[in-house]
């Protein structure tokens, strides 16, 4: 036997392995060919090398590289068609377990806030970080506090039983969280920078715009210094804070009993931008709030120096500024409590 | 109030539109509720602020106009050509309470003609909606609408003893008014009276027995000026709001009675003819002082926020009628009778203010140091509600007002806050607890077909001299849904019981043991309560039915307040380093052995190892006597300090078996 004929006989064996390995199909046939060809005992390739010895010296080395040469491509060829049959065949497993992704997924139930806590948060937020702080007080009150020491006359229309709810002759619901300021001018000197948010009630029958219990929050500065200008700027600041930077404030004169100047405050339609709308009627305005220079004769109910100190003061509906900020056009669904209504807040 | 385009014209040339008008009303806070175009008139709709009478007549506003443009007012002129004949020789007027009426003029107009008014009179009143009569009482309201006094005409053949007397009327004193309602009046009613009866309620409206009639021929002319005050009482005691009583509750110019007397006799002569008789009779008991206000100069900055040059406060005062004269650093100014809002210095800033326009002063902030802060709860309030939003549970906020017996039901011994003055009659009193509003939250939903609820409320309750912020959650309905992937799962006492241990467990409160002395309206077997901090169970199946809900419903009621100082700021503690053992055992217990007696008695033993117990399984019936239940409860050891042995986890276990044994005649299950 010469060289040449073991050698071809190499490559006959490499040419059959091509041809075996094209049906390997799962990782039991491979183990079939692994040990058809390179079995340690009977391997086809293991047999013929077991001819090198049958071979002249110098025919050996010649061979034997082959036959090595061989063996590594057969070796190497088997390792790929394992790795590519283990993938496949974990894919397969994967596939099997595979779900309709495009069913609903198992809901969580979550609460929610309701919207008039989401904004007087807000609200309260946007105040204390510009140096507020919040203040509150009981929600069934004393004329005195609700109406005498904010410079209601006697007799004024605000105090009439149409109007405000009586528990008895000097006891009331508070119409405005007014009471507030006073009776924090009575616990401490200026400087005073508050807000009162809180619960207020008037006679008003239920309707889209009104309630007979409502939110309001109101604001009151008092200290050396104080000017109208300073009034503006803050409702200014205020509501490009709650509004966005683009909208505007403006001030037009009033009157309310506890403030001189006294204004209503509008801004600028939140709906159009202020080019005119549904909601703002056209005009590209929309009442939030009333706002004035702190009336100097609330001084004298607070033992407070009136030549020394000046303040400002406003209050607008948190209902009212929930109902702009969600474009809610009913104030009832606020206190129906209805979960259909309510799942929509965060 | 109406006022017509025209008809201001007559008084101050305005340079505008009536749209462009109504513009500057508006700055100068004359708000506009509607503008009206009537062919070439226009009709403001205005709503006057209360502290403006002065602006509720054509003068009055024709006055805001020429201090807007800087025009001139012109004031109407008079023609009067009185007779020989004094008024005071045929009448004699008198005023008992000059408290409450501070003038009353009076004149006397003999052999008028009455009939219907000119067209150009009746035009002018239809224009603003005031239905036309006859030619003399047209004229006192069109005097009236002209400069906001008030006019009263009599027959004056009809008021007895020739005498008006303004006196208070007396204790069941009868009257019917033009309206044909018969009046009972008290003392704190002003009436003008003649020497025997009232004949008018003063200041809001005449009497039937002496209005002008087609056989009228002479007649008195009142224009008085009354105490805004009473006028108020008496038009809210009787019911009964006036053209006149709105007037003179926001308080009339008491030096325009006179000149509105002379202009209404002028015109009543001119459209029903007559013979005017000479004089007013004037009675002016207490005149008014005159008003004078002073403004600092440094005070337009100090309080505006920025300096208002000289001339234009100046030009602002002398358009408004203000006399002012200059003073060392600033204005002393002499008030007109017309402006009964001014006294003082804020009031003069205010005007400038108005008309300098707000708009033209700056917006800046107030400059200050220091901080903000929120209410002291409302950090441990912001926690509260994220955990309940966290649990499934919705906040609600219902309205407070309830009815007296709903709320007795839930809180029979507290006294509720009635209001004199409910709306109705099922909201008379505010709400002693938070269950009544969430069980008609509950009703609403449900009631709308969505029965799987979780709610909650951290609101107020009322009592007769106090209230305080409560909190309630409720559930009824299903937890889970059915869905395509899992069963439904309905809400249950062991659901709102952990849900109560969740939030206790997130305020790091301790839960303490149960007492059982929960209100009635829970279910008696499925409540508990933690002392005065929370009860919570299911509600009683009566109270569910009374409120109309079909599914059982669970409630937990915190004292919020206790909650929040219960609250205890835990430290927090390692991770332990060395492994914990677990144990496993299945009890069988005589049945009505609770679930707190086997934790007693395996706590009881005191092995300081043991970190936990746990039950996690219960079987009612099984390979056991009837009379039993079998109870899985694991047991957690764990040392901080060493690793367990099993030896010493056995004798661990035995003491505990031993106590459940001793203690509960517990058997271990093999």
């Amino acid at each position: 036997m010469s060289s040449s004929d073991g050698i071809g006989k190499l490559r006959a064996i490499e040419r059959q392995f091509d041809r075996d390995r094209i049906s390997v199909a799962d990782l039991k046939s491979l183990e079939d060919i692994r040990t058809r060809y390179l079995s340690r005992k009977a391997g086809l390739l293991t047999l013929e090398l077991q001819s090198l010895g049958k071979l002249p010296k110098d025919q050996r080395a010649e061979f034997g590289r082959v036959a090595n040469e061989v063996k590594l491509r057969i070796e190497a060829a088997l390792d790929t068609l394992q790795a590519t049959i283990a993938d496949r065949e974990k894919q397969t497993a994967l596939g099997r377990e595979a779900l309709d992704v495009t069913l609903p997924g198992n809901r969580r139930r979550a609460g929610h806030r309701h919207p008039l806590t989401i904004i007087r948060n807000e609200i309260e937020d946007i105040f204390v970080s510009m140096g507020y702080t919040v203040e509150d007080g009981p929600e069934v009150e004393n004329t005195y506090y609700n109406f005498d020491a904010l410079n209601f006359p006697a007799g004024h229309p605000a105090r009439d039983p149409r109007d405000t709810f009586y528990v008895s002759e000097h006891m009331i619901l508070r119409t405005h969280t007014s009471p507030v300021q006073v009776r924090t001018m009575e616990k401490i000197q200026p400087p005073v920078r508050i807000i009162c948010p809180g619960r207020v009630f008037r006679r008003d029958a239920f309707d889209p715009t009104h309630s007979p219990m409502f939110h309001q929050v109101e604001c009151l500065v008092v200290d050396e210094g104080i000017t109208f200008a300073d009034l503006k700027g803050t409702l200014e600041r205020f509501h490009k804070r709650f509004f966005g930077e683009k909208t505007k404030t403006r001030l037009r004169p009033s009157f309310f009993p506890f403030v001189e100047p006294g204004a209503e405050v509008d801004v600028s339609c939140v709906f159009c931008d202020g080019s005119g709308c549904r909601v703002c009627k056209g005009t590209g305005w929309i009442e939030v709030m009333g706002a004035g220079m702190v009336h100097p004769n609330l001084y004298q109910f607070v033992n407070y120096d009136a030549d020394k100190y000046t303040g400002f003061a406003f209050g607008g509906g948190i209902d009212r500024y929930t109902a702009l900020k969600y474009n809610i056009n009913d104030l009832q669904l606020f206190f129906q409590n209805d979960i259909r209504f309510l799942g929509q807040f965060a | 109030m109406k006022v017509g385009y025209r008809w201001l014209q007559e008084f101050v040339d305005i340079p505008e539109t009536p749209q462009q008008l109504a513009d500057r009303f508006t700055n100068v806070g004359l708000a506009v509720d509607a503008l009206e175009i009537a062919g070439s008139d226009a009709v403001f709709e205005l709503d006057v602020a209360t502290n403006r009478p002065d602006c509720l007549s054509h003068l009055g506003v024709a006055r805001e106009i020429a201090a807007i443009y800087g025009s001139e007012l012109r004031t109407p002129k008079i023609q009067l050509p009185e007779a020989e004949d004094h008024a005071a020789d045929i009448l004699s007027i008198s005023i008992s309470d000059p408290d409450l009426c501070a003038r009353y003029c009076g004149r006397y107009i003999a052999g008028v003609k009455i009939g219907p008014s000119p067209d150009w009179l009746k035009a002018r009143l239809e224009l603003l909606g005031v239905r036309p009569i006859n030619n003399v009482a047209d004229v006192t309201n069109y005097v009236m609408l002209e400069l906001g006094q008030p006019l009263h005409a009599f027959d004056a053949d009809t008021l007895a003893g020739q005498q008006i007397i303004v006196r208070r009327a007396d204790f069941d004193e009868k009257m019917t008014t033009l309206d044909e309602v018969e009046r009972h009046l008290n003392p704190s009613i002003l009436v003008i009276a003649d020497a025997e009866r009232a004949i008018a309620v003063a200041g809001v409206m005449g009497g039937a027995d002496t209005e002008i009639s087609s056989a009228t021929k002479n007649v008195l002319l009142e224009s008085a000026n009354f105490d805004p005050l009473s006028i108020r009482k008496t038009s809210r005691a009787l019911g009964l709001t006036t053209e006149a009583s709105y007037r003179f509750e926001r308080g009339a110019d008491v030096e325009m009675a006179r000149f509105a007397c002379d202009r209404a006799a002028a015109l009543i002569q001119e459209v029903a003819g007559g013979t005017i008789f000479r004089d007013v009779i004037d009675v002016y008991p207490r005149r008014r002082t005159p008003v004078t206000a002073t403004l600092r100069r440094k005070k337009i900055q100090g309080f505006l926020g920025a300096p208002v040059e000289d001339a234009i406060v100046d030009g602002i005062f002398r358009r408004l009628g203000f006399k002012s004269k200059h003073s060392r650093n600033g204005w002393t100014v002499e008030v007109p009778s017309h402006r009964i809002d001014i006294s003082r210095e804020e009031d003069l800033l205010d005007e400038i203010a108005r008309h300098h326009g707000l708009d033209r002063f700056p917006s800046t902030l107030p400059k200050w140091s220091g901080f903000g802060s929120h209410l002291p709860v409302e950090s441990d309030e912001r926690f509260l509600r994220s955990r309940l939003a966290a649990a499934g549970y919705s906040e609600i906020i219902p309205m407070a007002f309830s009815d007296e017996s709903t709320e007795r039901k839930f809180r029979p011994q507290i006294e509720p806050v009635k209001l004199i003055n409910p709306m109705a009659e099922n909201e008379a009193v505010l709400r002693t607890s938070l269950i009544p509003s969430m069980l008609r939250t509950i009703q609403w939903n449900t009631y709308h077909g969505i029965r799987d609820l979780q709610l909650y409320e951290l609101g107020k309750v009322y009592w007769d001299g106090g209230e305080a912020r409560s909190l309630i959650m409720a559930a009824t309905g299903a937890l889970k849904p059915k869905g395509v992937h899992e069963a439904e799962r309905e809400f249950g006492f062991y659901d709102i019981k952990g849900d109560v241990e969740g939030l206790l467990r997130s305020f790091n409160v301790a839960m303490q043991a149960g007492v059982n002395s929960v209100p009635a309206y829970y279910h008696p077997g499925r409540s508990v309560r933690l002392g005065d901090l929370v009860v919570f169970g299911e509600l009683h199946p009566d109270y569910v039915r009374a409120h109309k809900v079909r599914h059982r419903i669970y409630m937990a009621e915190f004292d919020v307040q206790l909650l929040f100082e219960s609250r205890i700021r835990g430290s927090i503690e390692a991770v332990p380093r060395f492994p914990s053992i677990r144990r496993d055992f299945s009890l069988l217990l005589s049945k009505g052995i609770k679930y707190a007696e086997v934790e007693q008695a395996v706590r009881s033993v005191a092995i300081p190892e043991l970190a936990g117990v746990e039950p996690f399984d219960r079987l009612e019936s099984g390979p056991f006597p009837e009379s039993k239940y079998a109870l899985a409860i694991s047991l957690t050891y764990q040392s901080a300090d060493r690793t367990l042995t099993d030896d010493e986890v056995d004798l661990f276990d035995r003491r505990i078996l031993d106590s459940l044994t001793e203690r509960l005649g517990a058997e271990l299950r093999q």
